[in-house]
């Protein structure tokens, strides 16, 4: 007994700790060495599928890219510092700020490729509505668990609907289908976890489904056009793909090639044609794994995949472990956001999800989605970290 | 730091105090929300698991199909145009061949869909060809990018130029090199050539399997369309590497030699087709020396009566094959292409030898005669009474024969040297008179001789013309009046008038046989399919088109030998109509005038307007016959003053044996 006493672990383990290292042990390492490794992999990713992009610059994407992580980075640190209690007391704050920034494109964004959703603040170009995902998760966590009690009826869960009908529409009339489902993914997510009725659930669903089937049947034929023309050629593509392999499925066939093309252990950044030749449009953002798979092959693309899971692993473990409801919503929210976000540009890329204008998490050229997704990863640290500390203070 | 505590609502007041212990609650996991992240939980890991089933199916299972997919994006197969064959005379004289031409290409495939409308703007503009129509052919490719689209066959140097300098400005836009027709000749011939241009939608459709592919060019009319297969030749193929914009990033490996198309020989003789030609112009010339202003067209048709071999075969007025060539014009085209263009210039594309329907007028009397004969009507050496008029029927119908001086007993070659028409209406009422069976018996022979139905020349586009029969009549006509097969229907049959309708290459197969001893022949253009070699050496025959073999007609020799007597007192005899012609060529000609009534409207004139269509039909040497000439010249007046001296020219040409000058008179 007396010998135990003394060993100096157990010791130290009694010692009081400075907060700031009990906040730093209290991290979850395992996820940040996960993040670190999607964004390092990420790099190397992108300095082959953008190898042949600039001509006489091989590395410009990857040095804006690796830019935008370090900026990612301190995003993250700020994000993870943030006390999570803060953005609960003022989500109507957080929540004007969420329809500030899905407006501001209407008013001051130049329109690229027929789409209004970045905003060029003179050396780099920003999307407003990447970080907004984020901050629209905070926000509805936030008036959902001010709710908590009464989540269960059907006045809550429309007046959360409703809540984040706004933002969602107007990122879907910038338009941008992708991040809009995004939105609303993130919103169903949080239904979820502060504890919806399953049959309210269920209802959501189908009626949610039912606006699909309406606004891709019903409604056009009746001469009413919800999507528009490109969008739902999309989906009639997704049904059917071998029809009009040069036109309307173009993109998911060459991007089809160039995954299977790549085989067991891929081409090689010199000899993936169908990246280097231009075929696969967009390699560099929203068909940056059709570009991976055919260069690196079923191993290098699966090392990602793996590392998403990874990712998606310790995301559901910071439920868990959060030491409120709010961080478990909003914790819920932005892990089902970014699972979704990688299951739709994967599977899209592979033809089994509707082309949509999702990039890839990490790896996707595109310094706002970079950070943004590195804040998240932030928010989720400072849940489990504060968790953590809330247990220790907590355990008798 | 926050406490982590789920608190209640608080009112306003509580909302900036410390918490109370007291009323800590301390928040911890619910079994709920558990059970909820174990489940999303394992939806994250079935999505991955699907993930990754997917990437495996397609990278390792379908790997290698993929591989070769993408490995094929970049190689593509350009289709290289062969030469088409020539179209060669009897002797081998080329009447169409190549010269090597610069196309452009567009490859809808390489075109970004929203630059596509602008690119077609300017490729129209640069071009010159018709954006709209361009449009069409682009809208009309969406399915199939991959084949390219000639947007014109022969381009410029300098425009070449221009489209290589701004390359970047025109994606898709490719120099291929193409063959253009020649026709070394102008226009000679033109009708029975046809001409050449890019495949149809239909013709694609029905020709696809037989290696036909978009963008090809046809032979779309004539000799072109008929003959195709043989003068089309084998594309070639050549690969080149492309990126995806369609830019050529390697030198094209040739895959296939294109294969030339095989040269045509045609039974045409060049210079008795421009002695055609020539002797239409002045046939026509002569009708307006005559004061039949409304001459401006005609044909003439010569054949060899003992196979059938088409040696000159002309249409008037004509147009020149190579407005379809490359750098088209519009303007040019619009007479072959447009209805109202072409009826103010006559109907150029008209082939009037093979579609164009004429009453016979007297030139159909050997087949009254024959017919009659045959029928036991008549006997050639009975003497019929050639009367300035006569009368038939219940209401004694008058009908007055073309030279009211004439009264005198005839036997048949009298009759046919002085084309009297009495004669020949008494036959008429004869075969009317022998009751409903008769009636039909002299166009059962017509149809004998090939009348009523194309002659099956071998490019096609015949008219049938129309031999009228009561029953014809019957199911043609609305009224009683009309519907009635009147002694009249017959009469004016027996003299070619009336209903009956015929092409100018009947006429001349009919008086082929006349020519030949009685065997039907069915005129023939394409003699044979040559492997051209080098300059200098012969061509090797591929195949030889053997013509049908000519059909007895199962006339009695004895009937056939009175026309034949008629026909060459008709170019002898003192009274003959076209001895003023014929009778002093040195060469014995025998042939039949015909100046037929037909209704042609006229500007100014009242709608059943009559004009004289000139005819003249025969064959030399009367007894021994290489040549048998059909002239008509519309709208010419008597067949003595304008067709048979048009006929003559054609003689004077194959027998290079030139005649005195002719005595024209206007004789039936």
């Amino acid at each position: 007994m007396i010998g135990l006493a003394e060993r100096p672990s157990a010791v130290a383990a009694r010692r009081p700790e400075s907060l700031p290292l009990a906040f730093l042990r209290r991290l979850d390492w395992v996820l940040i060495s996960a993040t670190a490794a999607l964004v390092v992999y990420g790099l190397w990713v992108v300095a082959g599928i953008t190898k042949f992009d600039v001509p006489g610059d091989e590395g410009y994407y990857v040095a804006r890219q690796a830019f935008a992580a370090g900026l990612g980075a301190v995003g993250l640190v700020l994000a993870m510092l943030v006390p999570t209690d803060v953005f609960r007391r003022y989500w109507r704050v957080v929540y004007a700020a969420t329809l500030g920034l899905v407006l501001i494109v209407f008013l001051a964004a130049e329109t690229i490729r027929g789409s209004r959703r970045w905003l060029d603040l003179g050396v780099i170009q920003f999307q407003p509505s990447e970080l907004g995902k984020v901050l629209f998760v905070l926000a509805i966590a936030g008036y959902l668990v001010e709710r908590a009690g009464r989540v269960t009826r059907w006045r809550t869960v429309l007046s959360a609907l409703g809540l984040g009908a706004i933002p969602i529409l107007l990122v879907f009339l910038q338009p941008d289908l992708g991040t809009a489902l995004v939105y609303g993914a993130a919103l169903l997510a949080a239904l979820f976890f502060v504890g919806v009725r399953w049959r309210q659930l269920v209802t959501l669903v189908l009626a949610g489904a039912l606006v699909v089937v309406a606004s891709v049947w019903v409604l056009p034929s009746a001469g009413i056009q919800v999507l528009k023309p490109y969008q739902m050629d999309r989906v009639a593509g997704l049904l059917d793909p071998d029809r009009d392999p040069q036109g309307l499925t173009w993109n998911v066939t060459q991007s089809k090639t160039a995954v299977g093309a790549g085989g067991l252990t891929g081409r090689g950044v010199v000899d993936a044609s169908q990246t280097r030749l231009d075929y696969l449009p967009e390699h560099a953002t929203d068909f940056a794994f059709a570009s991976l798979a055919e260069q690196r092959g079923f191993v290098g693309s699966s090392v990602l995949l793996l590392l998403y899971l990874l990712v998606v692993w310790r995301g559901l473990r910071v439920i868990t472990v959060s030491g409120d409801l709010y961080g478990a919503v909003v914790a819920g929210a932005l892990v089902f956001a970014l699972l979704f976000q990688v299951v739709v540009n994967v599977g899209m890329t592979m033809g089994i999800a509707p082309v949509t204008g999702i990039p890839l998490p990490f790896v996707a050229v595109g310094g706002s989605s970079l950070v943004t997704n590195l804040v998240l990863v932030g928010v989720l640290q400072g849940i489990h970290a504060r968790g953590l500390l809330a247990g220790r203070d907590a355990a008798p | 730091m926050s406490d982590g505590a789920y608190r209640e609502r608080r009112s306003l007041s509580e909302r900036f105090l410390p918490p109370d212990p007291r009323v800590r609650e301390p928040y911890r996991l619910t079994p709920p929300l558990a059970l909820r992240v174990g489940i999303l939980g394992a939806v994250a890991l079935a999505l991955f698991a699907i993930l990754f089933l997917r990437l495996w199916s397609l990278q390792v299972l379908s790997g290698d199909e993929y591989l070769n997919a993408a490995q094929n994006n970049q190689l593509r197969l350009v289709r290289l145009e062969a030469p088409r064959g020539s179209i060669v005379d009897r002797r081998g004289r080329a009447i169409v061949s190549n010269v090597p031409g610069t196309a452009v290409q567009l490859w809808v495939g390489d075109v970004p869909e929203e630059r596509r409308a602008e690119l077609i703007r300017k490729l129209a503009k640069v071009l010159n060809v018709p954006a709209g129509e361009l449009g069409r052919k682009v809208e009309a490719r969406r399915n199939d990018p991959l084949t390219p689209i000639v947007v014109k066959a022969s381009v410029s140097e300098e425009k070449i130029h221009y489209l290589y300098e701004r390359r970047a400005e025109f994606p898709g836009v490719r120099v291929a090199g193409a063959y253009l027709r020649s026709y070394p000749y102008g226009s000679l011939a033109a009708h029975l050539l046809g001409h050449v241009g890019e495949i149809s939608e239909d013709e694609l459709k029905k020709l696809r399997r037989k290696g036909y592919r978009a963008g090809d060019r046809i032979g779309k009319t004539g000799i072109e369309a008929a003959f195709d297969t043989y003068l089309r030749g084998r594309p070639g193929a050549a690969q080149i590497r492309v990126d995806s914009l369609g830019n050529q990033v390697s030198d094209s490996e040739l895959r296939q030699e294109a294969r030339a198309g095989y040269a045509l020989r045609l039974t045409l003789d060049v210079k008795l087709q421009r002695a055609a030609e020539e002797a239409l112009a002045y046939g026509i010339d002569l009708a307006h020396q005559n004061k039949h202003w409304a001459a401006n067209g005609g044909a003439i048709v010569a054949l060899d009566p003992r196979d059938g071999a088409v040696r000159a075969l002309a249409s008037s007025p004509t147009y020149r094959p190579s407005v379809f060539v490359g750098r088209s014009d519009p303007q040019k085209l619009a007479p072959l292409l447009d209805e109202e263009a072409a009826r103010r210039a006559n109907y150029p594309g008209l082939n009037r030898a093979l579609a164009g329907l004429y009453p016979p007028g007297s030139t159909w009397k050997p087949v009254t005669a024959l017919a009659g004969m045959q029928e036991h009507v008549f006997s050639a050496y009975d003497s019929l009474q050639c009367t300035p008029v006569a009368y038939y029927g219940l209401d004694r119908q008058k009908f007055v024969n073309w030279n009211p001086y004439v009264n005198r007993p005839m036997t048949l070659p009298e009759a046919l040297a002085e084309s009297c028409d009495t004669y020949f209406y008494e036959i008429g009422n004869r075969f009317y008179e022998r009751g409903r069976e008769g009636r039909e018996r002299m166009q059962q022979w017509a149809r004998g001789f090939g009348f009523g139905t194309p002659t099956g020349l071998d490019i096609g586009g015949e008219a049938e013309g129309l031999v009228p029969t009561p029953d014809w009549r019957w199911k043609t006509f609305e009224s009683d009046w009309d519907k009635a097969w009147n002694p009249g229907d017959s009469i004016q049959l027996a003299i070619g008038q009336k209903d009956l309708l015929v092409t100018p290459i009947q006429m001349a197969a009919f008086y082929a046989m006349l020519a030949n001893g009685g065997k039907l022949v069915t005129p023939h253009l394409a003699s044979a399919v040559e492997q051209p070699r080098a300059k200098g050496s012969p061509s090797v025959v591929l195949r030889r088109f053997a013509p049908p073999p000519p059909r007895p007609t199962g006339i009695d020799p004895g009937a056939l030998a009175a026309i034949r007597d008629g026909l060459y007192l008709a170019t002898h005899s003192t009274t003959g109509t076209s001895s003023g012609v014929f009778a002093n060529y040195p060469i014995p000609i025998s042939g039949k005038t015909g100046t037929a009534e037909k209704v042609v409207p006229l500007p100014g004139y009242p709608s059943d307007h009559l004009e004289d269509q000139s005819w003249w039909c025969g064959w030399g040497p009367s007894n021994d016959a290489r040549l048998v000439v059909c002239a008509l010249i519309e709208n010419g007046g008597h067949g003595s003053t304008a067709a048979a001296p048009a006929a003559l020219r054609l003689f004077e040409r194959f027998f290079s044996r030139d005649a005195p000058p002719a005595i024209l008179t206007e004789t039936d």
